[in-house]
């Protein structure tokens, strides 16, 4: 899932945010950088962070820890 | 926040969902018919391409020299006689013609060295293979960007970020409209249609892997207008490494990879000695669950079996599936070498809308393409999803331009307060104080999660879950808010995830036997006299109608000569009651 923007890395494209299928990211409009919106709704599809252009983006491989299939020991 | 505006669009043919299915419709469309506009919304970003951008890009295809009659014997027999065969028979007709305009389009697909297209079986079928695209790891994003750069060209208006929630019918019963807003800036879109094709991929539980945008709101929407839907009993529980995301594996088993429990022992042989590992992912977690109740778990993937021309040739070398093995391979967790755990997951569900060969529901106007159309059963072979989205969108396209020419009534413009009404209901959960969608998620997955209600069902198991469900609807669902438009995003998302969720407990009770990807503990045997056929689920008054329709396998070409399902051997289920 999505780890982390480094403020000081975003250039404030818009790209992460346009192109996120969850609508994860969102710009802060008077700072003029991306920021993690709406988290939990990720998908680890890494489209932000290989779109990214300076590489501010880091998506943890790890999925969304879901109820059991199995039951919990 | 600030004021919601609203915009009025007119088109003549409005397609929901932008991915392969949607795109297929519309450039079919638009070749056939220049003259009419086709417009493409979205809840996704304009240029994303849907789920196939997420797929390895594998094709099913009949390739010059290969017998279509070899492939619908496959069919029929891995479908244990399920099988529109007339559809069925028509798309794998029409599968090289599309992976050849893919070809033409730029898209280029894996080859041996002597420049033969390179095919691998599926499922241990002796005919039915894929094809994969020779760039491991972003097939699908190509295939995807291909057919945005073709939509472009002709001039097929496309909108990003629009959840469409309503259907509207004028007095004839024909479709006329879709109302919907933008997720981000929550504005109202008042949409003027001829024709609406739902072309949104399946609903489903949100169980990643690529599938999280699946969530099914057509389906409330779909049957609220009057459609019929099919094939909700079957689901896709998928075998998934339990930490990550993984795409490949209808390749990997027949090149070898096996599942072994904890003792090491490679379990599937002894289920199915035919198939071993290299079968159909609803055997696999069936036997996972098998294992894993007899305290043989967990289960882990064996690579050890593949060779390294094989591991080559599947190893990510792009896209996001080179970035996740990099990232993975640097935690020391490389996947060929490392010992995975995997787990079965349920991620969505096969239930589809029941159509015609071009697409037309049971509503004139509404038509139906790609996974939001049902054809298959729970069982699946890699590459079948992109080779049917292509084909079943290319007919789409031509019954919706037929449909136009032929059937369409025009009738007087929608009126403004059909409108305003549309808008105060689709607006009414925006509030703050409630419960959040994503709580109410939670709780459905928790109730269908569980192997005894998605994979080894009982009565009694999918009697508690639907009880559950009834108290979910009555406690939380109706307090279901949104605080902003991206959470009424959401919130339809979950209003779908209930509704497939009640018509996969509720079809799931009414196939009394196990056929294909549907298995009932207590109801072991497949049973032709009384359910070879599709069950169909439609809505009135608020109420649940199911009727059956058999198969006609009387009028069909091709014989049931064997079941797929007879090669496994699962234990049977100590009988408790009568």
């Amino acid at each position: 899932m999505i780890s982390s923007i480094d403020q000081e890395k975003c250039v404030g494209c818009g790209i992460c945010a346009r192109s996120c299928p969850l609508d994860t990211i969102r710009i802060d409009k008077e700072k003029k950088k991306a920021y993690i919106a709406y988290g939990d709704d990720c998908m680890t599809c890494y489209f932000c962070e290989r779109l990214c252009p300076t590489g501010a983006i880091f998506v943890h491989p790890f999925k969304e820890l879901l109820p059991a299939v199995f039951p919990v020991k | 926040m600030q004021k919601r505006k609203e915009f009025t669009l007119k088109t003549d043919i409005l397609i929901i969902g932008n991915g392969s299915s949607g795109m297929w419709a519309a450039k079919r469309a638009k070749e056939l018919a220049p003259e009419l506009e086709v417009t493409i919304v979205d809840k996704g970003p304009t240029d994303w391409g849907g789920l196939m951008s997420m797929s390895e890009g594998d094709f099913d295809a009949v390739t010059p020299g290969k017998s279509l009659d070899e492939w619908m014997q496959d069919l029929v027999y891995y479908w244990d006689g399920l099988c529109d065969q007339k559809t069925m028979k028509t798309l794998f007709g029409l599968s090289y013609d599309r992976m050849c305009d893919y070809q033409n389009m730029g898209v280029s697909y894996l080859k041996d060295k002597n420049g033969n297209l390179r095919g691998v079986a599926q499922r241990g079928l002796e005919h039915i293979c894929l094809y994969p695209t020779d760039m491991k790891g972003d097939g699908g994003e190509s295939m995807a960007k291909a057919l945005t750069k073709a939509l472009e060209k002709a001039g097929i208006k496309r909108f990003g970020r629009i959840m469409i929630v309503q259907l509207m019918k004028n007095k004839n019963g024909q479709i006329e409209g879709a109302a919907g807003f933008d997720t981000i800036s929550g504005d109202f879109y008042k949409i003027e249609t001829k024709v609406v094709l739902i072309a949104a991929g399946r609903g489903g539980w949100k169980a990643s892997y690529g599938n999280n945008t699946a969530s099914g709101e057509w389906v409330d929407m779909a049957l609220k207008a009057g459609a019929k839907v099919r094939n909700f009993e079957f689901v896709e529980v998928w075998n998934v490494p339990k930490l990550y995301a993984w795409e490949g594996q209808t390749i990997l088993l027949p090149l070898g990879a096996r599942y072994v429990n904890a003792a090491g022992e490679p379990f599937m042989s002894k289920y199915s000695p035919k198939y071993g590992a290299n079968t159909d992912p609803h055997y696999i977690t069936m036997a996972m669950a098998y294992e894993t109740r007899e305290g043989r778990g967990p289960i882990y993937f064996d690579l050890s079996q593949m060779t390294e021309e094989s591991i080559k040739m599947v190893e990510p070398n792009a896209g996001w599936q080179l970035l996740n093995h990099q990232k993975l391979s640097d935690m020391g967790m490389n996947f060929f070498t490392s010992k995975t755990e995997w787990m079965p997951q349920l991620l969505t569900d096969f239930g589809g809308l029941d159509t015609d060969l071009y697409g037309q529901t049971t509503v004139s106007g509404l038509f139906a393409a790609g996974r939001s159309r049902s054809l298959d059963n729970g069982v699946y072979m890699g590459g079948f999803d992109l080779s049917t989205t292509s084909t079943t969108g290319y007919l789409a396209g031509e019954g919706m331009v037929r449909y136009i020419r032929e059937k369409y009534q025009p009738t007087a413009a929608i009126a403004e307060e059909r409108w305003n009404t549309a808008a105060q209901e689709i607006y009414q959960p925006l509030q703050q104080n409630g419960i959040h969608p994503k709580e109410v998620l939670r709780k459905i997955q928790e109730l269908v999660f569980p192997y005894q209600v998605c994979i080894l069902k009982t009565e009694e198991s999918l009697q508690d879950a639907l009880e559950k469900l009834t108290r979910l609807q009555q406690e939380l669902l109706s307090r279901m808010t949104a605080s902003d438009p991206h959470y009424l995003m959401k919130l339809y998302e979950v209003r779908g995830i209930f509704r497939v969720t009640e018509l996969y407990l509720r079809a799931s009770l009414l196939r009394r036997e196990s056929r294909a990807g549907h298995f009932r503990e207590d109801y072991p045997q497949r049973d032709d006299e009384q359910y070879l056929g599709w069950i169909l689920l439609s809505e009135k008054d608020d109420h649940m109608e199911h009727e059956f329709r058999r198969v006609p396998i009387e009028e069909y070409e091709y014989e049931i000569k064997e079941y797929y399902s007879d090669q496994f051997c699962f234990p049977v289920l100590e009988q408790t009651v009568d």
